[in-house]
């Protein structure tokens, strides 16, 4: 890359910058972390909810409806999950 | 460099690479499931009927992660709200 940046010129960061890398780097770090589980979810929602021939570029209101379904009743699952495994621990 | 152009040129080189890499996981996702979808039995090119299929598959692929998307986001946003988060 032309202009990738090497240790020599992270030593010139300033704190006032280096305290806003940290920060952003803090939220791209959680953009991409939701990204990625959306990745996952589309996937598996897609199998679960798109089941006949494709015939059109678009979804419909069924398919609309199946997918933020899936994607709710996932997060239950994971939420009721965590709250077991909490349990199971004290 | 001075600080501010080096820091600039960080946050654009993150950006740049993790907006790669969500393309290519996109890809890689359209890839799998419209392949599953549009050709169940491979011949020996691909059918015009395949073809529409998978540019109709791509597009559809698409709107459901933007679907996806945004489901998540609105359950995460209300779980944040009624304790602190996942």
């Amino acid at each position: 890359m032309d202009n990738a940046v090497d240790q020599h010129d992270i030593e010139r960061l300033n704190d006032k910058d280096k305290a806003e890398l940290r920060s952003f780097i803090t939220n791209e770090q959680q953009r991409t972390r939701i990204q990625s589980q959306t990745h996952n979810l589309t996937d598996m929602c897609w199998k679960k909810c798109v089941t006949g021939p494709i015939k059109s570029g678009t979804l419909d209101k069924g398919d609309s409806t199946c997918l933020a379904n899936c994607v709710e009743r996932f997060l239950d699952v994971n939420i009721a999950t965590m709250k077991h495994l909490s349990n199971m621990r004290q | 460099m001075d600080s501010e152009s080096v820091k600039r040129a960080i946050i654009k080189q993150v950006l740049t690479e993790s907006n790669m890499a969500n393309a290519r996981q996109l890809i890689e996702k359209i890839n799998d499931n419209c392949f599953d979808k549009c050709i169940p039995k491979p011949g020996s090119s691909v059918s015009s009927s395949e073809q529409t299929c998978i540019t109709q598959c791509m597009e559809k692929y698409m709107a459901a992660w933007n679907q996806v998307n945004s489901a998540y986001l609105r359950r995460i946003q209300q779980e944040v709200g009624n304790n602190g988060g996942l």
